[in-house]
């Protein structure tokens, strides 16, 4: 028996540690943790909720405008305001932005230097482990790409700006739709960029995930995890264009069924708080950290979907809506991004071909004194619900599930792992001094960790932690 | 590049004084009249939204910048090696000649632990500590965004973590570049003049002069309405924003004239008030940044 820590995961976004054992070169037991805590649900008490837009944005640099969506979302839900269709093009454009800039940055910057050899001479791009397998006519070709992706990731944002102020942390998305309008140049620059960026993904990143699939084919059949699969839905039951993705549903078992808001809760029972209950609905009080809970782990707390883990992402969607149904597994999640990207660009195209120039959707809007609303939503990552309740004009309470949440989910009770860890155990480790296997399989999720421990924390030391001198 | 408006034509010359300097940093470089430096970024308590601004960054790009300007040892979002190898080559320079750039604040709750960034060791290092051992040892530190500079976002009312800006922990002069995020030009222009010049002139906030000098009111575009007294009463207006809770009067930053993403907008062009992210206080004293309350 071996035990295995990695920390920190790097090329991810956040903090994060795996805490794996290993015997018989197999991988036995898994925990995920985060580690990194600030607070914003505690932050956001006795806030203007027309601040949580651009407030709760700052919880994620790489997928802020997801944050911006759900919190518009649960000001319209709470506020009582349907959005016009020409509103609501305009914002998911935006949203569409950054799914590209997401996806091109994952699969370049953070997932294909466990796949290919970046060039000598560089720090940055050297690797501990020596599993690299392309010819090298076809490895360098996909380095030319990794540096080549920095300008399409890039006019993504730009795209993202055009419409949204800037990017990161956009100015744009709000009550009703986006601030600004859409004239005639915008569109023209926005079609522009995305022609090529369209062009990269599906000419260079489509067939660069397909060679690396060929040379690492076990990764096809490692990482499963449960094989459940949930969305929110996005891009979808527009009034005239219907769904252009994914409606709310979710996946277990082998079949499919329609998503219940309502019976999503959460978990506390491996983490370091305490409440009444260790499971409890969005709207309920948020529970006091405990930082000497015995057992717990994780500021990661466990979402749950009738009482059982789901993974959420783009492989979850691509299934969800019928266009992915090769398998589950940590190659076909990074196929399915990929793939994803390619119908991301042409969504936004459609979106584009139907927004009519000069239209101005913003009001001035009114805070009730009491209401509450939930905004859920899919984005990049998977499935993300803000949940907002106002008593005197402010916010009283403010609870964030996250997509990472779901993915790199604790135990509960049941002590049922998280789908992060589920894929890890079981999982055949060639060489366990250099156990790449794991650290490919966890980003294949695209792990978000300054958004999944976002949670307000009161706790005292961690009993068996020492800070090195 | 920007849209030309009326103001002093000095703007525009400083405008390319970013990209002047790391051209001329990687020319020197090129013909060995300068060293390249190693450079460290961590990313502390916050959003890790400044290393994907300056991924953003065109002017040149962070391909320049990582072969041809630095040697970039470490950074969580972009390195290949993981676990306590990343750690191995993050010590690997303590004792050597490197630039420190830091976003995010720093929680100092609980001796740290709020945060830990890595194990080395099998111990594991808190994002108190790395900034206590490597800013102390850095020959320069910048404060990479308003986190980094004065506690930001992460220090929000009421602080749970309490979190604080890198300066109030350590005893030397910290460079700072506030901005949520930072702007990757704000960050390649400063690296590039301390890689050539040394320590840029700050002003009483520690920031650079060359680009927080000016005040965004005082070369807003929508100034005119602001003295004719034309003030816009909702988000999409093309009036001056002061009213809904613009923060441009009291924000000092080049936004007007620089803007932001290969210059294609920023937020006031955008039909929305600037929110103050570039300021001391924000953003607990930038609130609240929308209000329909204009009376």
């Amino acid at each position: 028996m071996k035990r295995v820590k990695i920390s920190p995961v790097t090329r991810i976004s956040g903090f994060m540690e795996i805490d794996a054992i290993i015997g018989n070169n197999t991988v036995t037991d898994a925990k995920t943790e985060g580690l990194l805590f600030r607070g914003f649900e505690k932050m956001l008490e006795g806030r203007s909720p027309f601040d949580a837009v651009y407030f709760t944005q700052r919880i994620c640099g790489i997928c802020s405008a997801a944050h911006s969506m759900a919190s518009t979302l649960a000001l319209e839900d709470a506020f009582g305001i349907i959005p016009s269709q020409q509103g609501r093009y305009l914002r998911d454009i935006i949203h569409g932005c950054e799914f590209l800039q997401n996806h091109i940055r994952h699969f370049y910057q953070y997932t294909a230097p466990d796949f290919i050899k970046l060039p000598e001479g560089n720090t940055l791009f050297e690797t501990n482990h020596n599993d690299f397998r392309l010819p090298k006519q076809k490895n360098d070709l996909i380095v030319q790409h990794y540096f080549d992706s920095l300008v399409y990731s890039r006019n993504a944002h730009e795209m993202l700006a055009v419409l949204g102020g800037k990017a990161p942390h956009n100015h744009g998305v709000f009550i009703g739709g986006i601030t600004s309008q859409a004239t005639q140049e915008k569109i023209l620059q926005l079609r522009s960029l995305l022609q090529n960026i369209r062009e990269f993904i599906c000419n260079k990143m489509i067939p660069d995930a397909y060679t690396i699939a060929e040379y690492y084919e076990e990764y096809f059949r490692i990482g499963r995890g449960y094989g459940n699969l949930l969305s929110f839905g996005c891009f979808n039951e527009y009034e005239k264009l219907g769904t252009l993705y994914v409606n709310p549903l979710a996946y277990s078992g082998g079949k499919i069924v329609e998503l219940n808001p309502a019976e999503i809760t959460e978990n506390i029972y491996s983490s370091w708080y305490i409440a009444n209950e260790d499971t409890y609905t969005p709207y309920q009080t948020i529970p006091e950290p405990d930082m000497d809970k015995i057992d717990a782990y994780s500021w990661v707390k466990a979402p749950r979907y009738r009482g059982l883990p789901y993974e959420v992402g783009p492989l979850a969607r691509m299934w969800l809506c019928g266009e992915y149904r090769n398998g589950i597994s940590t190659m076909d999640r990074t196929l399915a991004r990929v793939l994803e990207a390619a119908k991301i660009a042409d969504i936004i195209l459609t979106l584009l071909n139907n927004v009519i120039p000069g239209i101005s959707v913003q009001k001035e809007y009114e805070v009730p004194e009491n209401a509450k609303g939930a905004g859920l939503i899919d984005t990049t990552r998977g499935a993300l619900g803000h949940w907002m309740k106002i008593e005197n004009s402010v916010i009283s309470l403010y609870q964030i599930i996250t997509p990472s949440a779901w993915n790199l989910s604790t135990r509960s009770e049941d002590n049922l792992p998280g789908p992060g860890e589920k894929a890890l155990i079981g999982t055949i480790i060639q060489n366990t001094d250099s156990p790449v296997e794991i650290g490919r399989i966890i980003r294949s999720f695209d792990p978000c960790v300054s958004c999944a421990t976002h949670v307000y924390t009161n706790g005292s030391l961690i009993k068996t932690m020492k800070v090195v001198p | 590049m920007n849209e030309k408006i009326s103001i002093c034509p000095n703007f525009y010359t400083r405008l390319e004084t970013t990209s002047l300097l790391v051209h001329k940093v990687i020319d020197s470089v090129k013909q060995n009249k300068i060293k390249k430096r190693n450079l460290i970024w961590f990313e502390l308590t916050g959003c890790s939204g400044n290393i994907i601004s300056l991924l953003d960054g065109a002017n040149p790009d962070f391909k320049s910048l990582a072969t041809q300007m630095v040697n970039f040892i470490y950074d969580n979002s972009l390195m290949a090696a993981e676990g306590e190898d990343a750690m191995e080559k993050l010590f690997s320079v303590i004792d050597d000649d490197y630039i420190l750039a830091v976003e995010g604040a720093v929680s100092t709750k609980n001796n740290g632990l709020y945060n830990i960034i890595g194990r080395w060791r099998g111990q594991p290092v808190t994002a108190y500590d790395a900034i206590k051992k490597f800013g102390e040892k850095a020959a320069y530190v910048i404060a990479v965004g308003t986190c980094a500079s004065d506690g930001g976002i992460s220090a929000a009312r009421p602080n749970p973590a309490q979190c604080v800006g890198i300066q109030s922990l350590l005893n030397k002069k910290v460079i700072k570049l506030p901005g949520c995020p930072c702007h990757p030009d704000w960050f390649m222009g400063t690296l590039a003049y301390i890689m050539l010049f040394g320590e840029p002139e700050l002003d009483s906030r520690q920031r650079p002069i060359m680009l927080y000098s000016t005040l965004i009111h005082d070369i807003c575009p929508r100034r005119k309405y602001f003295d004719s007294g034309i003030f816009a009463s909702k988000l999409g207006e093309k009036t001056c924003m002061f009213k809904i809770g613009c923060r441009g009067p009291v924000t000092r930053v080049d936004c007007p004239v620089r803007k932001w993403n290969e210059g294609v907008n920023w937020p006031i062009e955008d039909d929305s008030p600037c929110i103050g992210c570039a300021m001391f206080g924000f953003p607990d004293k930038m609130e609240p940044f929308i209000s329909y309350d204009t009376t």
